[in-house]
């Protein structure tokens, strides 16, 4: 059986190991909670995460749909731009999926020398970075953004007011 | 074909496991961000001779700096202060004593739950005091030390207070699964209060005070600029229905006085509510006035101090005392209600002037028994009511490319219970209405992230993460049923929803309720309305 083979085969109980290791991203007592609740409204990281990798794997076997590709990475990216995380730190989740499959695979297709393979896959897991990568940056600008909209918003009339006196006072210069 | 790299090593090579330590040694980030900017110079100054005994260590500071420039005897005017306050109130010695850690709070906080910071779970962040507590007044703690989970005040505690206690948006909804019943908020408060003895706060809250002890709302804008703003409101309804309303401003002799947050004044959405309220006025011939002093429902003084709070709730009665109104009606705010609703009786109750009396509704002779102490009423139930005895004429078509549902302010909610009267005014202006999950809402709703003075845009990724449960839920409600506003009844939440839902749910709409009520009603005299409060075409008039 080929990597691809298997990796679909063990497409549900790889998802939840790529999970796992996100999830080893946050402080023990974080883990401790966020692995015992599964409902998507009291735990939405948590589900979050568990539902982008099981969406994910089965897109990086079939690899012809990047817009579907980024919508699966989108909640997650989302989450972690906002967290207390370095980009590096933020974007090391896509990488974790390259551990799993160096650790769960590595060694078998090793011994049938067929190691070049799993490098054939990864270059996708590399693709999955640079689509996440791009979210990532749009998730900070977007947050950049919403500052400057919301100092606006915040003084809408007082900004009107302070445009018509200004109107005001231009006008009688030009007399 | 380059040499492969060996198996081991391409296993060794990923590795992201953060280091595990206990919580007490984990050092503070405080890194941009991480925190609100700190209050100005002048505001501390200005409040210090104004509000005395509260404020203290006026200076110019920076978080990110090692040295905060702490008076040299910080530590002791810190546990002074906690201790006078210890004896000064039964619950906060309560508070600190009785959490057994069962941990039933601990992923209820929107900032633990976005976060994942255990510091953000109420029972550890009550605990960064409580362990000071221990460590400071119990013998048991002065003894045993780190055993019984005690530590004494040190400078990197007093930072960490800083950083955690505003992540706190005091909304209480940790408070809900406490078999105990601990407030957190009021712990929250406490901390609050202690770090502004030594000049740690926030220029967020600060200023808002200030500006509204010198001229009663948030911006500081005095009575002129006041007048005209509301004036620009009168102009666009003119606009939109081609009827001019009266507006009294500092009028004496009326029944009613209406207050509502300045954020309805000044800000986009809020302003559009506003407009709703003063058509709603007029639709029912209201005898009121509004005041350019009580120009602030809202009350930052609940985020700072009590005696701050007492002191700037007290216009509201002052003025309704001034102006010789019977009642105050208040409109859609969140903090404001749990001030009003939970304090304003016991701090300021003795204020009430004689011609003060239980509210009655003068269109429906609705007794509002529910406000006999306070003498006010919230605008929610004042329209519900007006609803029920069929006073008001609606049109709900005007609202029917609208598709809502409700965001439940956690003040409202959980600090008043006002559950069912924003919902049925809603379900009368608009056909289409859709519940979020319901652990998301009534008493379980989750926080903007923005309450308890933390709508400041230099912490939008707290925020943002804080607001990731209602985001989600929202988000949930508008994949499922096309859901493409959310309605509230708070100007913070007005605020702070908006980038809110643009992050999380993009897409979706925030207004209040009173702006889809001013949209809905029919005035009389009112030309064909072609447009909403926001001068947007109604549906079916696009071409027009």
């Amino acid at each position: 059986m080929g990597l691809t083979d298997s990796i679909a085969t063990r497409s549900k109980e790889l998802s939840q190991k790529w999970a796992d290791l996100i999830l080893g991203t946050y402080p023990e007592q974080t883990q401790v909670v966020w692995r015992k609740n599964r409902d998507h409204f009291t735990n939405p990281v948590g589900s979050a995460i568990l539902a982008s990798t099981s969406e994910l794997i089965p897109l990086l076997l079939t690899w012809n749909d990047a817009a579907a590709v980024a919508r699966s990475l989108e909640q997650i990216v989302k989450i972690r731009a906002v967290q207390d995380f370095t980009p590096g730190q933020a974007l090391s989740f896509v990488f974790l999926l390259k551990k799993l499959l160096r650790q769960e695979f590595t060694k078998e297709l090793a011994a049938r020398g067929e190691l070049e393979e799993l490098l054939r896959f990864e270059t996708r897991v590399d693709n999955l970075a640079v689509i996440a990568f791009d979210l990532y940056v749009a998730a900070r600008d977007q947050i950049a953004r919403m500052r400057v909209d919301e100092v606006k918003r915040a003084h809408t009339n007082i900004v009107r007011r302070a445009n018509l006196m200004k109107a005001d006072v231009t006008a009688q210069k030009a007399d | 074909m380059a040499k492969i790299i060996k198996p081991d090593e391409l296993l060794k090579s990923i590795n992201y496991t953060p280091p595990a330590a206990n919580w007490m040694d984990l050092p503070n980030d405080l890194s941009p961000g991480r925190f609100a900017y700190p209050a100005k110079q002048d505001k501390v100054e200005y409040l210090m001779h104004e509000i005395p005994g509260q404020f203290g260590n006026p200076r110019q500071w920076r978080p990110e700096d090692v040295d905060w420039k702490l008076p040299s005897n910080w530590k002791e005017i810190v546990m002074n202060g906690f201790r006078e306050r210890l004896d000064k109130y039964r619950s906060l010695k309560l508070f600190m004593d009785i959490c057994v850690r069962c941990g039933a709070c601990a992923d209820k906080c929107h900032y633990f739950i976005g976060s994942g910071d255990p510091k953000n779970m109420p029972v550890l962040r009550a605990e960064l005091m409580r362990s000071i507590y221990r460590g400071e007044f119990t013998l048991a703690g002065k003894i045993l030390g780190k055993l019984t989970g005690a530590r004494v005040m040190e400078e990197d505690v007093l930072k960490e207070w800083f950083l955690y206690f505003y992540q706190c948006t005091e909304c209480r909804r940790c408070s809900l699964f406490c078999p105990y019943g601990i407030d957190t908020a009021e712990v929250t408060m406490m901390a609050r209060e202690l770090l502004h003895l030594v000049g740690v706060n926030i220029n967020w809250i600060l200023e808002p005070v200030a500006n509204c002890t010198r001229t009663g709302n948030h911006l500081g804008i005095q009575p002129h600029a006041f007048k005209d703003i509301v004036e620009f409101m009168v102009d666009d309804i003119e606009t939109i229905t081609g009827k001019h309303l009266n507006v009294p401003l500092n009028e004496k002799g009326h029944e009613v006085i209406f207050i509502t947050p300045s954020g309805d004044v000044f800000a986009d959405p809020g302003i559009y509510t506003f407009m709703g309220y003063l058509m709603l006025f007029d639709a029912i011939g209201l005898d009121y006035t509004l005041s350019t002093y009580a120009s602030e429902g809202g009350n930052f003084g609940l985020f700072t101090s009590a005696d701050t709070m007492k002191a700037l709730n007290g216009k509201m009665y002052a003025e309704a005392n001034r102006l010789g109104a019977k009642w105050i009606l208040g409109g859609e705010c969140g903090h404001m209600w749990r001030v009003v609703n939970q304090y304003m009786d016991t701090m300021n109750g003795d204020m009430q002037g004689p011609q003060m009396k239980t509210p009655v509704s003068p269109i429906t002779g609705t007794v509002f028994e529910n406000a006999k102490q306070t003498k006010m009423v919230h605008i929610a139930e004042f329209t519900a009511d007006l609803i029920k005895h069929g006073k008001l004429k609606l049109d709900k078509s005007r609202n029917s490319d609208i598709i809502a549902t409700f965001h439940d302010s956690c003040n409202p909610a959980r600090a008043m219970g006002m559950f069912e009267e924003p919902r049925y005014v809603l379900k009368n202006v608009v056909d289409q209405f859709y519940e979020m999950p319901e652990n998301t809402i009534r008493e379980q709703t989750f926080c903007c992230a923005g309450g308890s003075g933390l709508n400041t845009d230099e912490i939008m990724e707290i925020r943002m993460r804080g607001g990731l449960p209602r985001g989600n839920a929202l988000r949930y409600v508008q994949e499922k049923n096309g859901v493409n506003t959310m309605a509230c009844v708070c100007a913070i939440d007005r605020a702070t929803l908006i980038p809110l839902a643009d992050y999380w749910a993009p897409g979706v709409k925030i207004t209040g309720l009173h702006e889809l009520v001013g949209n809905a009603l029919i005035l009389d005299g009112e030309q064909e309305r072609t447009m909403n409060l926001r001068q947007e075409p109604l549906p079916g008039m696009e071409e027009e």
